[in-house]
């Protein structure tokens, strides 16, 4: 009988204790399976004839759809530390063009006269590099990079239900804008508040990225954390969240629902607003899948970091102007 | 690469962020107020922004402001002015007449678009 010891990523709670002493121990070689979460170590019995390396391998094929993997030497840590340096420069290289793009002005081209489908697609284009982006395409950006992160497996799923949601709600309330007519108005408190919520989950999705709450998610009620990947991981959300990005401040936006108000008929609004979620589709579906496939790349720990730093960047960028937007800080930006 | 170059680079980076932010696009004081029977009219272009972006006027006579979009699609077309309660998503093209009363000296007067993301401010003087 001999003693190995392991060490462990991807724990993050305090059930994965139970979850891995049990999956380990379930295997008829392993005896005694000890996970310690704080040292991030898993120490096993074995009497098994393979080396250290080939167990890890082998233990990590039975834990690995739960997101946990098993290492020799800890390497993940040290490596991890060397990444941030890199992330930092990089996510800050993003965020500096991003700003820059917005500044120059480019994207202030009028588009004059009626807005038609095909205006509202070429607005839409514009949007989606806007500072629109800021808050639309931060969300995408972290919440298809978390998902990645959580789920290892390849999955396009989430991406296309909220890209599907997106667009059947931008048409079908575009058309119901339509045809009520000027009886109503996109609240602005409504949408900054729900600007805020969305940009405080951006920076608190973006922090998860980079890796701050490693540790303190071990202090996370264990029940709040499983309501959370509930929600992460229920079916359906990712279409609401699609859904609900037609709500949430973006001058752009506005000014279709606006246009679709006015535009008197069902379906012209329906055309409208469909166009120009069309017109944002391309950019924000680079973001997703994009990030999905940078997530199976050798990349990925890389990748996740300069996504955190771009997600808090835009995040604090967006709660700044949501909050000048209420009236309660003045405006910070001169863009 | 060494830490120590990727710090150098993230210091510069961020001051170079600073400088985008803060940085003024120095448009120096535009003609747009104008007293017409008496009442006071301050013109704002709205398109990427607002134009300009600080304005001096004489406070204690009726004023109005106008705020003008010219196919303005982005954020300054919705408009919202927390002094006045005033909130509106403008025309994408046309002229919005705001009153605003009869400013007093010493109060700035300000407005923002609704995402927060640009401003304008109006100084009133004696």
């Amino acid at each position: 009988m001999k003693k190995y010891k392991f060490h462990v990523s991807g724990t993050h709670c305090a059930s994965c204790k139970i979850l891995i002493e049990d999956i380990l121990g379930e295997q008829d070689f392993v005896k005694n399976p000890q996970v310690d979460l704080k040292k991030e170590i898993v120490e096993i019995e074995t009497e098994s004839e393979k080396n250290a390396d080939e167990l890890a391998e082998i233990l990590t094929s039975k834990i690995k759809q739960n997101g946990y993997t098993l290492s020799v030497e800890k390497v993940i840590l040290e490596k991890k530390d060397d990444v941030i340096w890199t992330a930092v420069p990089i996510g800050l290289v993003f965020l500096a063009l991003f700003f820059l793009l917005q500044k120059s002005g480019f994207l202030n081209l009028g588009i004059g006269g009626q807005t038609t489908p095909q205006a509202s697609f070429i607005i839409g284009l514009i949007a989606s590099v806007s500072s629109c982006l800021a808050i639309v395409g931060g969300l995408v950006l972290s919440l298809s990079a978390k998902i990645e992160q959580d789920d290892k497996e390849n999955t396009k799923k989430p991406f296309i239900l909220f890209h599907l949601g997106r667009l059947l709600s931008f048409g079908i309330l575009g058309g119901v804008l339509g045809l009520i007519g000027e009886a109503v108005g996109i609240n602005f408190v409504f949408s900054s508040i729900l600007g805020i919520i969305a940009s405080t989950v951006m920076i608190l999705l973006g922090l998860n990225l980079v890796g701050v709450f490693k540790k303190s998610t071990l202090t996370l009620p264990s029940h709040l954390f499983s309501f959370f990947r509930k929600v992460e991981h229920a079916t359906w959300a990712p279409l609401f969240v699609g859904i609900g990005t037609f709500f949430l401040p973006c001058g752009f936006t506005q000014s279709m629902q606006v246009a679709a108000l006015s535009s008197g008929t069902f379906t012209s609004g329906f055309l409208i607003m469909l166009a120009f979620a069309l017109g944002t589709l391309p950019m924000l579906a680079l973001l997703s899948f994009g990030s999905a496939s940078f997530a199976h790349s050798k990349h990925a720990p890389l990748f996740f970091k300069v996504a955190g730093v771009v997600v808090i960047g835009l995040g604090i960028f967006a709660l700044l102007a949501g909050l000048a937007g209420l009236g309660i800080i003045n405006p910070l930006f001169n863009i | 690469m060494n830490k120590t170059a990727l710090a150098i680079v993230t210091l510069g980076l961020v001051v170079f962020m600073g400088v985008i932010f803060m940085g003024g696009s120095g448009s120096g004081s535009v003609q747009n107020v104008e007293i017409k029977n008496g009442i006071q009219y301050i013109k704002i272009d709205a398109k990427g922004g607002y134009s300009p972006k600080v304005s001096t006027a004489k406070a204690g006579i009726p004023t109005k402001l106008i705020v003008a979009t010219n196919g303005t699609f982005d954020c300054s077309a919705s408009l919202v002015i927390h002094s006045v309660n005033f909130q509106k998503i403008l025309p994408q093209t046309g002229e919005t007449e705001i009153d605003i009363g009869i400013p007093k000296a010493g109060e700035p007067f300000s407005g923002v678009c609704g995402m927060g993301m640009y401003g304008f401010k109006i100084n009133f003087e004696n």
